[in-house]
């Protein structure tokens, strides 16, 4: 163990939870392991942090099973403080049948084998914390598998312990107005068990049954969850699918207040026992809805710290293709005032589907069109496919992109494998092509494992734009105007800059809709100087000029901030700029006396 | 302080008539630059700020009587004077002479430039002030918004806009005319039914002359981060035009759905209209003086474009068939001069501006109820506007040509469906009297090109040769 921790001796604690003869299922304890060293705690530092998405699968295999391991993503730590990020967003790794990429939990204390244990988490932790990054993790809340002992306790056994822990019918007519969310693959929200005789709910897949919230002893299992993983030192949870918690008749089965006062319940325990710990939300829905998940704002939010922005994303593809800012301007102009301790989750891709739920159909129709030429593209009501191919690989688009997502309000997620423009594999089924291994080197299975080629989990991307020989990080640390250096650099000057993590965002509009720019403007309550930065976008593959008016801030002098060139100051007459076609600018305003 | 009307008899303003003179032409928005002028007059005058301190400054509303050498038409033209003891740099552009005051030099210029005298009249419209026949006045349930700053719009051909900070802007008649003018009466009209698709009218600046009601100026709510339609436009018709085998409906640059939701703006200006000043119809009467109106103009037209007439017999043809409509055809008041410029884009739809009507015709023509498909047409046109007018730079070819139209026609064929969703006919399917318009229109777009744009006088002129073929 690389930690330096001096741990007594100990025995190897029994992994994962157990079914005595009795029929109880027993959990191990937080206590009968190490804990990861603490970073000192900083309240609000999820909304001046980077977030990565990387799946452990994916990463990087220490042991050549031909899965990416946690061993495996320590080793490649490095590379992730190189690159500046500060927080890593892990998708489930428990114990699991796989048969939703891990959403399906069989056993929320025990890691799923491939991927090691819960010490080599734990090391995770220790060694993340060690280089200033934090981890959170998913937690479904909403389900668990049909492989979870309580489930398979709940179906023998009606009236033993675990009978009332889902929430079964005797008809599956309940809940008529909720609707069914995988249309691809099932038919009702209810699935009929064989053993029990009775129907069960479910909002997802018939495979992953809804835990029952209305028993209180579920409640208090998934608070002994929360507790476990916090006590051996994660940084924070996305909890999965939260609007679904709890189900009530005559209702869409969303957002209902008894899912707000358990979240509640979950965000005093934060905020009492772990301080600095974060919450993250994943509601797929409008901002308007999503914002009561953030609490209420008269105390500065008191349920989850973050919330994904859903629609933001699909509407950056639309205004870019459609050279026209309003699909953006309209969706943050729709979006309302968070809570002090808020902050939004943006993101351009994820290890989901690019989702077009929140569009409209012919908005919907649109994005297929652009974006999802070939039916294989297409999934569920959404996109499969990654950033660098969405793109046709233009890699001005992707700077574009990626300037967008590092300066609109909010916490940018990146995803793993975009900031070197890795390819997707359409042929490989579900969302799986947008999950293959990520590409190290030039070498065998592009340095991501040294096992067989035929064992690896998916196939490395093979073909001549998107392959692992010509995308790979090796190659791009090499040559420093590589698509990855640039991504560092960016998002090193996102860091220099508190305006883009807290501040204000005013859309400054202008004569041309090809033009999206905006003033991210941050006062220190110390009364230090304000940090004010001018953001101005080019939606359009053509030249464009711009005038912009600053009046405002009559005087400043914008400072371009890659190269820290100085522009005329500004006048009172309109600020005139020319941004060639997909090109972007970073100005700091800052007062003509300190410019110089 | 206060002002008295002792102040308006000794206005500064008397002083500058010769140099108005002169001052006058030399303004974008003086619409007689042809004519030389033989007399100027003030015939209104009323102070309307006053500051006497070491930084003097003074703001005078002034109507001035134009007289000219042809012994023609008078016209009358509106000025908010500002005098301040020195200039700034910035304003040095507007400068219009030196005047005299208790044996100081005081020098007046266009007062609308300036920031502390363009926000003075806010206040007065604020608290309902009246200043020597200058009605300042605040619409019903609405309310003037405290503002820091002004900025005066930079591209306007006959009025002189100023915006204030990004929440209201003043829209000031340069020339007048005698009545109530349309833009003030439609969108108070509009705004007494809460008609969402205009910007909301917040206050008005009126007066009198000869006996008659005369507008000087409206104020509305300033629709932040908006884009004029026809900058939309032409941003997608040069992204089709970049993609030569790309089709309308599949280049990323689309506006279809854009053309829709305008179509549904349209459609619901148009009702609130109907609702709000109600609707009357043309017997067999009125179509029949509709179509001779339409002739007439082509008549006049053909002297100005003679290429004009080798599609005149076709064009007649197309207004004759309005006699053969079925009366009563419905008619209300419309914009009156409707095009991709007339409409803002914002971040929550479109909105509808200057319902001034066609600047050209007489106001007594301006406010005559008309088919809500003149409107259509004015857009429509707009469409074909916006795709062809890039075809003329550039080397154009058959392939542009031919996506351009596509353009068109996918777009034209959009906003009909937009407003057929809203209103309860699609005014694609009322064929005769929209081709009627259009080619009016047209006729009228030719003219104006020649005398404007010569260079663009093909767009109307191919525009009418297809629009007659169609008839054939
Ligand atoms: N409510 C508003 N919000 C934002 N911009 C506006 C608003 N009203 C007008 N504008 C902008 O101000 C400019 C002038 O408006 P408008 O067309 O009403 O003036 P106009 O005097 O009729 O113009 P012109 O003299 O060129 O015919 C236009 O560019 C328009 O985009």
């Amino acid at each position: 163990m690389e930690s330096g921790h001096k741990n007594p001796p100990r025995k190897k604690p029994i992994e994962g939870s157990h079914v005595t003869d009795e029929g109880l299922v027993t959990h191990p304890k937080a206590a009968e392991y190490r804990h990861a060293y603490a970073m000192p705690v900083e309240p609000l530092w999820f909304k001046r942090a980077v977030f990565y998405e990387v799946l452990v699968r994916a990463f990087y295999d220490s042991n050549a099973d031909g899965c990416g391991d946690l061993r495996g993503l320590i080793e490649k730590l490095d590379y992730l403080e190189w690159l500046g990020v500060d927080c890593l967003w892990l998708p489930p790794f428990y114990d699991s049948p796989l048969r939703d990429g891990g959403y399906d939990i069989s056993d929320f204390y025990r890691i799923l084998p491939e991927f090691g244990d819960i010490d080599d988490f734990v090391a995770l932790l220790d060694a993340a914390h060690r280089r200033g990054i934090r981890v959170i993790t998913d937690l479904v809340m909403n389900h668990t598998s049909d492989q979870h002992p309580w489930f398979q306790e709940s179906r023998r056994d009606p009236d033993g312990p675990y009978g009332d822990y889902y929430v079964w019918r005797d008809t599956d007519t309940g809940y008529p107005d909720a609707r069914i969310i995988f249309v691809d693959t099932e038919e009702s929200n209810w699935t009929f068990d064989p053993v029990r005789r009775q129907f069960y709910w479910h909002r997802f897949f018939s495979h992953q049954p809804d835990l029952n919230y209305d028993n209180p002893a579920v409640q208090e299992e998934m608070l002994g969850v929360i507790r476990f993983w916090l006590d051996l030192g994660i940084d924070g949870f996305r909890l999965d699918a939260v609007p679904y918690l709890f189900e009530r008749e005559g209702t869409n089965c969303e957002n209902l207040p008894e899912t707000h006062s358990f979240l509640r319940r979950i965000r005093k325990i934060v905020d009492d026992e772990y301080p600095g710990r974060v919450l993250l939300a994943e509601a797929n829905q409008w901002p308007s809805d999503v914002v009561q998940y953030f609490g209420d704002p008269s105390v500065g939010g008191d349920e989850c710290h973050m919330a994904f922005h859903f629609p933001l994303m699909p509407r950056i593809f639309m205004a870019v293709r459609r050279e026209s800012r309003f699909p953006i301007s309209e969706i943050l102009a729709q979006t309302p005032e968070i809570p002090s301790s808020s902050q939004w989750g943006i993101f351009l891709r994820n290890h989901d589907e690019l989702t077009l739920e929140m569009v409209t159909d012919e908005e919907r129709d649109y994005m297929y069109a652009e974006y999802a030429k070939d039916p294989r593209m297409r999934a569920n009501i959404g996109i499969r496919r990654r950033l660098a191919p969405l793109l046709e690989n233009d890699r001005n688009q992707l700077e574009l992109f990626t300037a967008l997502l590092l300066s609109l309000p909010g916490s940018p997620v990146l995803y793993y494998g975009d900031e070197i423009g890795m390819g997707d594999n359409i042929w490989l089924g579900d969302r799986d092509g947008v999950r293959t291994p990520m590409q190290w080197t030039p070498d065998r299975n592009a340095g991501f494992s040294q096992a067989n080629p035929g064992r690896l989990y998916l196939p490395v991307i093979m073909d001549p734009i998107y392959g692992y020989q010509a995308v790979n990080v090796e190659a791009q640390l090499n040559n420093s105007t590589s698509l990855l250096h640039w991504t560092r650099r960016m998002i090193e000057i996102r860091k220099r800059h508190l305006a883009f993590a807290l501040g204000s965002f005013h859309d400054l509009g202008g004569s041309n809709p090809c033009v999206l720019s905006y003033i991210r403007e941050y006062n220190p309550p110390d009364g230090d100087k304000p940090d004010i930065v001018l953001c101005v976008n080019n939606l359009s593959r053509f030249p464009q000029p711009i005038e912009l008016n600053l009046r405002q801030w009559e005087g400043y002098v914008p400072v371009e901030l890659t190269g820290r060139v100085p522009f005329p100051p500004i006048g009172e007459l309109p600020y005139l700029l020319t941004l060639p076609g997909h090109g972007f600018y970073w100005f700091q305003l800052s007062p003509r006396e300190d410019a110089q | 302080m206060s002002v008295g009307a002792s102040d308006d008899n000794r206005a500064l303003v008397f002083q500058l008539t010769d140099a108005l003179a002169t001052w006058l032409p030399t303004q974008r928005w003086f619409a007689a630059k042809d004519r030389p002028i033989a007399r100027v007059e003030p015939v209104s005058v009323a102070v309307l700020h006053h500051r006497e301190d070491e930084d003097p400054v003074r703001l005078e509303h002034t109507i001035q009587a134009v007289s000219f050498a042809d012994n023609g038409e008078v016209q009358l033209y509106q000025l908010f004077v500002g005098y301040r003891r020195i200039l700034p740099e910035r304003l040095q552009h507007v400068r219009i002479a030196d005047v005299q005051e208790d044996g100081h030099w005081l020098i007046a210029f266009d007062g609308l430039w300036d920031d502390e005298l363009a926000s003075s009249l806010l206040p007065l419209m604020a608290s309902g002030e009246t200043r020597n026949g200058v009605q300042f006045a605040t619409e019903p349930g609405m309310s003037i918004p405290k503002v820091t700053s002004s900025r005066v719009v930079d591209t306007e051909q006959t009025n002189t806009s100023v915006i204030y900070d990004d929440a209201a802007i003043l829209k000031v008649f340069r020339r007048l005319v005698l009545g109530t003018n349309p833009d003030l009466e439609l969108c108070r009209a509009l705004r007494r039914v809460g008609c969402p698709y205009v910007p909301g009218l917040l206050g008005s600046i009126e007066g009198g002359y000869a006996g008659e009601q005369v507008t000087y100026a409206m104020l509305s709510a300033y629709a932040v981060n908006s884009a004029d339609g026809w900058s939309m436009a032409t941003a997608s018709v040069r992204d089709l035009i970049a993609e030569q085998d790309l089709r309308a409906h599949e280049v990323g640059g689309d506006f279809a759905a854009e053309a829709y939701r305008l179509g549904e703006a349209v459609a619901a200006v148009h009702g609130d209209l109907a609702t709000a000043l109600g609707t009357s119809s043309l017997n067999s009467d009125g179509l029949v003086a509709l179509s001779g109106a339409m002739s007439s103009r082509l008549d006049a037209a053909i002297a100005v474009v003679p290429a004009l007439a080798q599609y005149a017999p076709a064009v007649r043809t197309a207004f004759e068939a309005i006699h053969d409509l079925t009366p009563p055809v419905p008619v209300q008041r419309v914009h009156g001069d409707l095009h991709l410029g007339q409409v803002l884009r914002t971040p929550t739809g479109w909105l509808l501006i200057d319902f001034e009507g066609e600047p050209a015709k007489p106001l007594s023509e301006r406010l005559r109820p008309d088919s809500v498909l003149r409107d259509v047409a004015g857009m429509l046109r707009s469409f074909d506007y916006a795709a062809q007018h890039l075809l003329l730079t550039g080397d154009s070819d058959h392939q542009r040509e031919y996506r351009a139209l596509e353009w068109t026609e996918r777009n034209r064929a959009a906003f009909c469906s937009g407003y057929a969703a809203v209103s309860d006919f699609n005014p694609a399917e009322q064929r005769t009297l929209l081709r009627a318009y259009e080619l009016d229109k047209a006729v009228y777009e030719a003219v104006y090109e020649r005398q404007h744009r010569p260079a663009w006088v093909e767009i109307p002129l191919r525009s009418i040769a297809r629009l007659t073929q169609q008839l054939t």
